[in-house]
């Protein structure tokens, strides 16, 4: 069965390697919250530690779950919550960061400073829009 | 034939995979805590749970028990809610229902 040894170790080591990848993807995710101006910039940003800082390190930490003989069959459990985790994350952060950037820009909480035109609020302010 | 390191040495690059995910989660934090704005503030508590949620399934891996792994995707779905939650209250000035 040399086979599944050579599936088993590249499932491993691909693993680990998404998992090194997006720890360090997440590190620049949170200086690039730091160094951006404005909310809609840092939302970006966001997005980097979203899909880059916790998509595939999920992917990473099943696939490593699925290697781990030393807990039995325990590791399916692992391996399932892990993906289904990354699935829903997939979903549901791209809905989550619209709803938030439209709700803060709807009720100008928060507004694009360092702007030349904002087209969509003087839609809104003459009429155009709903708001 | 087998290829992949045994249970001591997996835990121990487990650990250091680890330590990224904390640094990041403190630098996220002085971000939560320093936010001028309330939408700043709920993004910065978005992007801390997920990291939350790995955190979490990387320990129960190095600890050996995948009872701790239960938690990580209520806490997923609770960001997206708390989001959900904020942008409505932004727009409306009401929670609803």
């Amino acid at each position: 069965m040399v086979w599944y040894s050579v599936l088993e170790a590249t499932a491993y080591y691909l693993g680990l390697i998404m998992i090194f990848v997006g720890g360090v993807l997440d590190i620049i995710a949170a200086i690039g919250m730091h160094r951006f101006k404005n909310f809609y910039m840092r939302l970006h940003a966001a997005t980097i530690g979203t899909i880059g800082g916790t998509f595939y390190p999920l992917i990473g930490a099943g696939l490593v779950a699925l290697t781990m003989h030393w807990i039995g069959v325990m590791k399916y459990y692992v391996a399932g919550i892990s993906f289904t985790a990354a699935f829903f994350l997939l979903i549901t952060a791209p809905v989550g960061s619209h709803a938030l950037a439209q709700g803060a820009h709807k009720s100008r909480t928060v507004l694009p400073e360092p702007a030349i035109v904002d087209r969509l609020l003087e839609d809104e302010e003459k009429g155009g829009v709903e708001k | 034939m087998e290829f992949i390191p045994g249970p001591t040495i997996t835990v121990d690059i487990l650990g250091a995979a680890l330590m990224l995910f904390v640094i990041a989660s403190i630098i996220y934090f002085i971000r939560l805590v320093k936010g001028p704005s309330v939408p700043d503030m709920v993004l910065a508590i978005d992007v801390l749970s997920y990291d939350l949620v790995v955190f979490i399934i990387l320990f129960s891996m190095m600890c050996n028990s995948p009872l701790l792994a239960v938690g990580a995707l209520p806490l997923m779905l609770w960001a997206f809610l708390l989001d959900m939650y904020v942008s409505k209250y932004l727009m409306k000035r009401e929670l609803g229902d």
